[in-house]
Parts: structure tokens; C-alpha cells; sequence
């Protein structure tokens, strides 16, 4: 009867899903039992067999096909029942990231190696702040600077009159200190990279990502950048950040592909045509080539793609 | 401490996305993406179909993220719609086994398309290549016997590791059903491949 139980359980022992009591009682029984014994190894044989099919990673341009295919698609649909923003708002996305306290401290970011100093705008929702705390009078519209208000929290009549207390958030700067290594520094210029409307503080958040220590969130953001920045100038930045990935990750390869094949500005794409010639002979990058050799409308990328195909001899 | 870990987490992407974020969902969308690909082609056997998967994935999320309360984990949620998609795909196969997608060799033996993409550098050694063929086409032909609830759980629990519970839980279902499903599933396997020797 014992033989029948731990029979019936070998396959889950195998893959290792028995609780650690029911482990142990196979485990002790095997031990006494020639059977079972048996039996574990024609289990295990089983699962070897079917694991010399391995799983195969999809390819790059597969994985950059499939983003490329999904992005057209999001662009036409909608998100059912939300309103859809068209501009961001990083002030009411900051009060959703709950910044650690340890930013709100006001200190200086130093230069890393280089001695390049910068300040960055990081934008904070003050407490609730009162309009009579402002102006000198009721009646007077208070002196509000417009730029620096992140959101209007609240309008109230006082019954019987013509006042109206409207509660505001502001904007205030701070100023954090750190060096690359830091979580937080970290946190703050992946935000600039992302969200910042001034691409001058983008591109000096993205380059100073580029020296940043080897990291795969780096990493991603950099991409981001490549891929979604409306500044040419950042999205070079952020290729230059990436070039010494190219070859050992797979994920960066075909970002750069992406913007081989897609990028509005002739720069970024030579620049990124130049970055996966040291891997022109990967079937993945051969076949982008290809096309782009064949029909790609800009007549310096074709006859650059040509050229590089003729250097490879073809490879079965 | 707020961030663990500079990688932006799921949970503030999510409510991102929700408020119409598009940048954060696909941001959030990388977080999965090459895994769940991954899934479909070993599934489908197909890029085109691991394709299809993938875009009627994520555009599903993206339209009924509005609906994702954090009941579960976002990863839980996403291979949900995945693995129902998949359900579906294996359940259309089914329906057409005329369609299914073998080939013959040079010497008139059937065998799997599956091992086209699986085999990219075939040519080093003949005989080891139609041993994995053969292998392989015994191993499609085993595995195209099982119910496709049954492949499901035996696919995600053999060939990408998750725990039975997990498996449950994508498939809707209790762990004791996974366990039980992936226990017909070996036995039905099993005795497929002894038949072929």
C-alpha cells in the first residue's frame, strides 16, 4: 500500500512539489525499497527525456517585431472607460511615488569623476497652503505665481459672500546630494531622463546615467530614451550609453535595431547602423539589413546596409 | 524606505497606466514581455502564432487594466490572459489536426516544424540532428495526445518551471486540480513515449 502512495507521488517529486513531510517519508521509503527505487529512476528518465527539448529565447528582431506591432496597436486603442491624458503630469505622479523622506532633504548633487556640478528641479507638493497666507487682502487677487502651482485642490464659497477660499499646491525646489551609487540620486535621474519638459536637464540626466554603474534599470530607461524621446539629441545620448551593451544583451540589440529601422532622425539611426556592425553577421541583424538594403527610403542608409551585407558571407 | 531597487515597480506603473499613462504601460509591458513570447513559441511552435499571443495579450491588459483591483500580482494576472489565450490556440489546433505543422524529411519520416525553430544550427552533425528530429517529433506527437488543460499545466510546469500553485491560479483553478491534471498529463505522456520506442 505504501509503494502505491509514493508511486503515485514520484512524478511530484521529481519537480519538486511535495511538502517537506511527504518529501521525507518518499525519501525514507526509497531508501528500504528496490521497487520504488526502481521506479524514481524511470520518473526521472521521463522528465530528462522531455527536457532535451529545450526552450528557445525568441529572437531580437522577433522580440522587436512583436513591440513594434503592439505599439501601432496601442496608438489606436483605447483604454476602456479612462479618460486619456495627452499631457503628464509630474507633479500628481510624484504625490504617487512615495519619495523616501531622505530626498526632501536639501543638498547639492556633486560631480562624479569629472566635477560636474547640477541642480536639478524636483518638484514636490508642499502641505495645503492658504490664499490669505499670501495676499494682504481679501479682495485683492493674491499675487500667485501661475507657474509654480501643481494643482487646485479645492474651491469653497463662504455662505452669505463674495469670498472664495481655493486651496492650491505649489511647487518648491529641492535639491539633493550623491553620488552614482546612491538609490536615490539614481531614482531622481531616472525621473529627469523620463519626465523632465526640458531636454537641456534630460540630456544631462541621460549622460550622467551613461556612468552609471552597470545596471539593468539604467539600462532600460537609456532605452526608453532612445525609443521615446522627441529630442534627437537625447536619443543619441542614450545609443552612446548603450553601445557597450550591444553585444552581450539581447534586449539592447534590438532597441537599437528598433531605432535603426524606425527613428525619425538620419544621426540617430547612422549612429545606430554603426553601433550593430560588429554583429552584422547575426542572422537577427542580417535580416533587418536585408530589408533595409532593399526598401528603406533614405539612400545613404541602403547603400550603407548593402556594403555591410557584402562583408558577410552568407551563413546557413 | 519607498524604492526597493531602482527599477520602477509594477504597482506604480500600474496606476500610471490606469490614469492613461501609454509611457508606463509600456514600460510595464517590458517587465514581461520576452517571457511571455517565450511561452508562446515553445507552446505554439509557431513565431507568428507566439505573436498574435503577445499583441492579443498585452492589448487585453491594456484594455481591461482598468478592472485590476491588485488582487493579484500583476504577473499572475498577465499569464491569466496569456495562458487563456494559449488554451484557446491549443483548442483550434485540436480542431484542425490536419493543419498540424509536420514536414518530411529526406527520408520519409514525419517530423515537427517545432524543431526548425528550436534547431538554428543544423549541419554540425547529421546523425544527432534526425536523432533530436526524431526525438523531437516523438516528444510533439506525445504531447499533442493531451487534453489542452493538460498541456497547459504540463507546459508551464515542466518547461518554465512555475509552481503548481502559480499554475493554478492562472488557470483559474486549486492547486490540488493542477496537481491532479499534471499527474493524467505524465501518465498519458509517459505511456505515448513507451509506445513509440
Amino acid at each position: 500500500m505504501k509503494c502505491d502512495w509514493v508511486q503515485d507521488n514520484l512524478i511530484f517529486y521529481v519537480y519538486n512539489e511535495l511538502e517537506d513531510d511527504a518529501r521525507y517519508e518518499v525519501e525514507q521509503h526509497l531508501a528500504r525499497c528496490p521497487e520504488c527505487a526502481a521506479e524514481l529512476k524511470a520518473t526521472r528518465k521521463f522528465h530528462a527525456t522531455l527536457s532535451q527539448e529545450p526552450v528557445i529565447e525568441p529572437s531580437p528582431n522577433l522580440l522587436a517585431a512583436s513591440r513594434m506591432r503592439l505599439q501601432e496597436a496601442l496608438e489606436t486603442t483605447a483604454q476602456g472607460g479612462f479618460w486619456q491624458r495627452l499631457i503628464f503630469d509630474p507633479g500628481a505622479w510624484l504625490r504617487q511615488v512615495r519619495m523616501a523622506p531622505a530626498l526632501v532633504a536639501a543638498i547639492f548633487i556633486v560631480g562624479f569623476g569629472g566635477g560636474i556640478g547640477a541642480t536639478y528641479n524636483f518638484m514636490k507638493s508642499q502641505p495645503i497652503t492658504d490664499v490669505s497666507q499670501l495676499g494682504p487682502a481679501p479682495n485683492t487677487p493674491a499675487p500667485v505665481n501661475a507657474s509654480t502651482i501643481t494643482g487646485i485642490q479645492s474651491i469653497t464659497q463662504q455662505p452669505g459672500s463674495d469670498q472664495v477660499d481655493i486651496k492650491f499646491n505649489t511647487l518648491s525646489t529641492q535639491e539633493a546630494h550623491g553620488s552614482l551609487n546612491d538609490q536615490n540620486i539614481q531614482q531622481l535621474l531616472l525621473f529627469a531622463a523620463r519626465n523632465n519638459f526640458n531636454p537641456g536637464v534630460r540630456m544631462d540626466a541621460v549622460d550622467q546615467l551613461t556612468h552609471a554603474p552597470n545596471d539593468t534599470n539604467v539600462r532600460e530607461v537609456l532605452m526608453y530614451s532612445l525609443q521615446n524621446d522627441t529630442n534627437p539629441g537625447v536619443r543619441l545620448k542614450a545609443l552612446d550609453g548603450l553601445s557597450s551593451f550591444v553585444r552581450q544583451d539581447v534586449r539592447v540589440r534590438d532597441a537599437v535595431l528598433l531605432a535603426l529601422v524606425n527613428d525619425g532622425n538620419l544621426g540617430v539611426r547612422n549612429q545606430a547602423l554603426h553601433l550593430v556592425e560588429p554583429l552584422k553577421a547575426d542572422s537577427g541583424v542580417r535580416s533587418v539589413l536585408t530589408k533595409l538594403s532593399q526598401s528603406d527610403q533614405n539612400a545613404s542608409i541602403r547603400s550603407q546596409a548593402r556594403a555591410m551585407l557584402a562583408q558577410v558571407p552568407e551563413m546557413d | 524606505m519607498a524604492a526597493q531597487g531602482s527599477r520602477i515597480d509594477d504597482t506604480t506603473l500600474i496606476r500610471e497606466a490606469q490614469r492613461g499613462n501609454r509611457a508606463a504601460f509600456e514600460v510595464l509591458v517590458r517587465h514581461y514581455d520576452q517571457s511571455v513570447l517565450r511561452l508562446a513559441l515553445h507552446l505554439t511552435g509557431s513565431e507568428a502564432d507566439a505573436q498574435d499571443i503577445h499583441q492579443d495579450a498585452f492589448l487585453k491588459a491594456y484594455k481591461n487594466l482598468g478592472s485590476f483591483r491588485f488582487e493579484c500580482s500583476f504577473y499572475t494576472w498577465i499569464y491569466r490572459i496569456v495562458t487563456n489565450l494559449c488554451l484557446d490556440h491549443l483548442r483550434k489546433r485540436n480542431v484542425r489536426k490536419e493543419d498540424a505543422p509536420v514536414a518530411v524529411d529526406g527520408s520519409g519520416e514525419e517530423y515537427s516544424l517545432l524543431d526548425q525553430v528550436a534547431d538554428a544550427r543544423a549541419g554540425a552533425n547529421p546523425e544527432r540532428d534526425l536523432m533530436r528530429r526524431e526525438l523531437g517529433s516523438k516528444i510533439s506527437a506525445a504531447l499533442s495526445k493531451l487534453t489542452p488543460r493538460e498541456r497547459m499545466v504540463f507546459e508551464l510546469k515542466h518547461y518554465h518551471g512555475l509552481k503548481l500553485r502559480t499554475v493554478g491560479e492562472m488557470l483559474n483553478t486549486t492547486e490540488e486540480t493542477a496537481k491532479n491534471t499534471l499527474f493524467r498529463a505524465t501518465q498519458k505522456l509517459r505511456s505515448a513515449l513507451s509506445e513509440m520506442r
